[in-house]
């Protein structure tokens, strides 16, 4: 007999559970848990509210109320909204229309799927827009885009920027063509804040298609999206349909879209209110240039023994610093940014923002890695035309905010292959040098290890053009010129004597403008010294161009290259 | 008044708390994971719901299940017990939210509790003497080496979120403070998922000591004495006693009302108890709150007569305190052994299984607190404590021949258990001198 028959139970006085209970009694009220659309859990509200309604067990992102981000994002009390009272039309005379707007008015408590008006984000101001699933899968009507172009317009005259979190599933089937010339309405009104010099960010957030992704959603200077949000033009099932194919796995997705070069960069909603922060920081243009402190800079005694063959082999050695070293040490607060914004994001190339002696620069970077995995990652340094446009896309972006340009060129040269001919190699070289020839921002570029022909000079059309010590550059590879004219690459150290391509010979030729010293073995144990030269050196490139002319500065560059 | 009460706990506690509802004419709802099917207290309550697999994040951690459970069988109040979900703010306000009686101080309380660094604040700021150290916690080792040199070596590195010996380090010089710092830091990320790090002076051979306080929902605040629990092998007790023979009674009483400051410094209501650490020279500092039924309540129960768990629940219904300070006496001495499902031999590695025989003594002044009984399957998944062996006798003496005896009648066969390694505790001179502080096992130990 088990125990649990022979013990006597509770006499109770209440007769046990069948007395009705009180109405005070335990129950759970409306909206206490939220079920995950993902893993099915059962999440506690107040503490999904806490994660900025983000799964705690899974990590999936939960569609946001436009009041819950802008809370999240700007400062209380800090929020002003515009135009919440604009007159809904219905111009096209759908039946049932107006009394489903309505219908929605009430429900959700707004007035329309998008929210605009300005705020302060840690104390930055800001114009903001957020859209807002809720209403009518916030499409884009009249209103929508009425409200959007009068904050631009606002903007524009203020000279603020904006921030919109963008989701909607496109154009509003209601009103027609009326829908689709918002697209036309508000991308118009962009490209005149745009035109003021004015920054404009995107947070795509899921799901953003249709004719907002086709408009206002992709004009972003900086487009941010949430992880895993749904983005594209067609919806994944129309393209299942037309196409009659399975879509893979991630398709669509920010990932996939960051992959393929339309997003800036993917960021939590955790990190989101500084991530803004710190673009609106950089973007204010208040820093007054400060220059950067540097301690007496003990220069390393050159070792003069070294032939040319040496210095190539050194400039290739696997221990040398990459460009993100550099980075690193001398742009703390790097913000990179992926993209083209056209084909992918070419990892062989880095570009960003940072701050440096108190002014925004912009920092481009052809990036080696440090060992074969991520040499991999980074085509050994070798970019691909998606490369170049994005360092032309960021170069473009340095120009409109009248920022310099800081590169950092380490390549064997561009790539060569397949698919770089067929997305025109020639072509992304020689625009850049034709782009950077008539910048109007202060360039300098800085030769680290291996500057290898036209790829090298895609990024190095500049005032000034810097080299380390052991850097190398050349029309080709040593053992190129060796094949070419002896055929036989086995002479390349005879090449590299013949080709005169060390910092010396490029300063005795006028190529350049500076030697960095370096330490004997240069790596990331001593590189200290070389970034303090080129910390120093910055500082006053930076210096010396402040309140630059942009006409003057094109005009020099051009006579520059004009002279060889 | 509660009428129904559903246990989120198992073993000797959930017996214990089932007694207690059914003296007071409460009726019971057990909850128990699948293999805990035939553990005492799923027998024992009037009624059973089993809430889901054996591992505790399926069922006695799983909130969601709880409350479901709690919703089906027409409960009114919720006794978390001591470890599981007890100290979870979480499930606290979430009982609340669906007006469940809590049996327990409110979330808020417990919230402010857990976050030490934060509490320890709150104890400055009302006069409790507190370690000497920082109230910012450190996230980088830089920041850490530099509220070291506040705090003073050698110092304790502890996790902001933590408790049980995890995340803890004590670096005794500035040489090796990164060293622990960050393997300390690691440790609480992976227990508690938060590298914010709290560093404090770390006091040499203090004793553990704790006083138990009672406060009901209208600001009276009592203390029940204090235990002292030095006896602890890697921050889990193993024997503890009361009254302390080493605090003076102008001592006792400082220490007993500072804990009351402590209380009210939080308007905490229900059983709780603040941790302090006296060193030799006499000085004593606040160390933690705990916001929940402690295992040792018993020796309390012994010197005081007073029941903590009756306590806990006439609180929670709303029920002043049917006494004051002056009617509290405490009166002769306590000691608690626990009895654990362990290896002594092989470090104490826990050792499930089958009981064979369960043979637990009795007799005048003898009380046993367990889950345990013949046949029983000590499943691998859960703590492994089996039983508490708690003994009152007027003088400390007295005391300690009483649990040298009762202890040595008790018989448990089939697995492995610390009994004798507690009867060596409880027979060395060391022991029966009196002269014990936190360090006692590791001397113990390696003789």
């Amino acid at each position: 007999m088990e125990l649990r028959y022979l013990f006597k139970k509770t006499q109770s006085a209440s007769g046990g559970t069948e007395t009705p209970r009180e109405d005070q009694g335990p129950q759970t009220p409306q909206g206490l848990f939220h079920k995950c659309t993902k893993c099915g859990e059962t999440i506690f509200s107040e503490e999904l509210k806490r994660n900025l309604f983000v799964c705690p067990q899974c990590g999936n992102y939960f569609r946001m109320y436009a009041g819950t981000r802008i809370d999240s994002i700007l400062d209380d009390g800090s929020f002003e909204e515009w135009n919440s009272d604009l007159q809904e039309s219905n111009p096209l005379g759908t039946p049932g229309y107006e009394d489903k707007l309505a219908r929605l008015r009430d429900k959700t408590s707004l007035d329309e799927a998008v929210v605009t008006g300005k705020g302060l984000v840690n104390g930055h101001p800001t114009c903001i827009g957020v859209m807002d699933c809720r209403f009518m899968m916030a499409s884009m009507g009249s209103v929508v885009g009425e409200k959007i172009t009068r904050m631009f317009e606002r903007a524009t005259e203020d000279k603020m920027p904006v921030i919109i979190f963008t989701a909607s599933g496109g154009a509003r089937m209601q009103e027609g063509i009326i829908s689709l010339m918002q697209m036309a309405k508000t991308s118009a009104a962009i490209k005149k804040h745009s035109d003021a010099g004015l920054l404009y960010v995107t947070v795509l957030t899921d799901p953003t298609t249709g004719g907002v992704t086709a408009s206002f959603a992709m004009l972003g200077d900086i487009i941010l999206a949430e992880p895993g949000a749904l983005i594209g033009f067609a919806g994944p099932r129309v393209i299942e349909q037309t196409i009659g194919q399975k879509l893979p796995e991630g398709f669509q997705r920010a990932e996939f879209l960051r992959d393929h070069g339309f997003v800036d960069d993917i960021v939590t909603r955790t990190d989101m209110k500084d991530y803004l922060t710190d673009i609106l920081k950089f973007h204010e243009n208040k820093g007054k240039f400060k220059s950067e402190k540097v301690e007496k800079i003990k220069l390393p005694k050159s070792n003069t023994k070294l032939t040319p063959w040496d210095k190539v082999m050194i400039s290739r050695g696997k221990d040398r610093p990459v460009a993100e070293d550099y980075i690193k040490q001398l742009f703390p607060d790097f913000l990179e940014f992926h993209g083209d914004r056209a084909v992918k994001d070419d990892k062989a190339v880095m570009g960003g923002i940072a701050t440096f002696a108190g002014k925004t620069v912009t920092v481009i970077a052809e990036s080696k890695g440090h060992d074969t995995k991520e040499n991999i990652e980074r085509n050994f340094g070798m970019p691909s035309p998606d490369g170049y446009r994005k360092a032309l896309r960021l170069m473009r972006q340095a120009e409109k905010f009248g920022r310099p340009v800081i590169c950092f060129v380490d390549t064997p040269g561009a790539y060569c292959g397949l698919e770089a001919e067929e997305r025109g190699q020639g072509e992304a070289i020689a625009r850049n040098l034709y782009e950077m020839s008539s910048l109007k921002v202060p360039v300098l570029s800085v030769i680290i290890s291996e500057a290898g022909s036209g790829g090298a000079l895609a990024v190095a059309v500049s005032d000034e053009v810097w080299m380390l010590e052991n850097a190398i550059y050349a029309i080709l590879s040593p053992e190129g010129y060796a094949s070419i004219l002896w055929k036989d690459s086995k002479r390349a150290s005879e090449a590299a004597a013949e080709m005169k391509l060390t910092a010396d010979d490029m300063k005795d030729n006028k190529i350049i403008d500076k030697i960095i010293a370096e330490p004997e073995n240069l790596c990331e144990n001593n590189m200290e010294v070389v970034v303090a030269q080129l910390r120093d050196g910055i500082s006053k490139f930076i210096g010396d161009n402040e309140g630059f002319d942009g006409e003057e500065l094109a005009k020099k560059r051009y006579e520059r290259y004009r002279r060889y | 008044m509660i009428k129904k009460v559903l246990i989120a706990n198992r073993g000797e506690i959930a017996v214990r708390i089932i007694r207690a509802c059914r003296e007071m004419g409460i009726e019971t709802v057990a909850v128990c994971s699948e293999a805990d099917r035939n553990a005492l207290h799923a027998m024992l309550a009037d009624q059973t719901i089993c809430i889901g697999p054996a591992a505790s994040a399926e069922s006695y951690l799983n909130i969601n299940r709880i409350i479901s459970a709690t919703m089906t069988s027409g409960a009114d109040a919720i006794h978390p017990g001591f470890g599981f979900l007890s100290e979870d703010a979480r499930f606290a306000r979430i009982c609340e939210r669906c007006n469940i009686t809590f049996i327990g101080p409110t979330s808020s309380m417990i919230a402010a509790s857990g976050n030490k660094a934060q509490a320890k604040k709150t104890m400055m700021d009302a006069g409790v003497p507190t370690i000497p150290g920082s109230a910012e916690a450190a996230r980088t080792v830089d920041d850490g080496l530099r509220l070291a040199d506040i705090a003073t070596y050698p110092v304790m590195i502890k996790a902001a979120l933590g408790g049980g010996g995890k995340g803890m380090r004590v670096a005794r010089s500035r040489d090796v403070f990164t060293q622990a710092f960050l393997t300390a830091q690691q440790e609480a990320k992976n227990a508690f998922g938060d590298g914010s790090m709290y560093i404090e002076h770390y006091v040499e051979h203090p004793k553990h000591i704790e006083v138990q306080i009672l406060a009901d929902k209208y600001g009276n605040v009592v203390h029940l004495g204090e235990r002292d629990c030095s006896i602890q092998r890697n921050h889990q007790k193993l024997v503890e006693e009361t009254p302390c023979e080493a605090l003076s009674e102008e001592k006792r009483k400082a220490i007993c009302e500072a804990a009351v400051k402590a209380a009210k410094a939080v308007n905490y209501e229900n059983a709780g108890t603040v941790e302090f650490l006296l060193e030799p020279s006499g000085n004593f500092y606040f160390m933690e709150m705990n916001t929940r039924i402690q295992v040792e309540h018993p020796i309390t129960e012994w010197v005081t007569g007073i029941d903590l768990i009756k306590e806990q629940i006439k609180i929670a219904s709303g029920e002043k305190l049917g006494f004051t300070q002056d009617d509290i006496q405490i009166k002769g001495h306590s000691i608690e052994v626990r009895i654990n499902a362990e290896d002594a031999e092989h470090k104490f590695r826990p050792c499930p299984g089958k009981i064979e025989l369960a043979y637990l003594p009795g007799g005048q002044g003898v009380r046993i607190d367990s889950a345990v009984y013949s046949g029983l399957e000590i499943p691998p998944f859960y703590d492994s404590m089996l039983a508490k062996l708690s003994v009152w006798a007027p003088t400390r003496e007295e005391a300690i021949k009483k649990a040298q005896s009762a202890l040595g009648e008790v018989i448990i066969t089939g697995i492995k258990t610390n009994i004798d390694y507690q009867y060596g505790i409880i027979t060395s001179p060391e022991f029966v001198s009196g002269n014990t502080d936190i360090d006692f096992i590791d001397k113990f130990s390696r003789k």
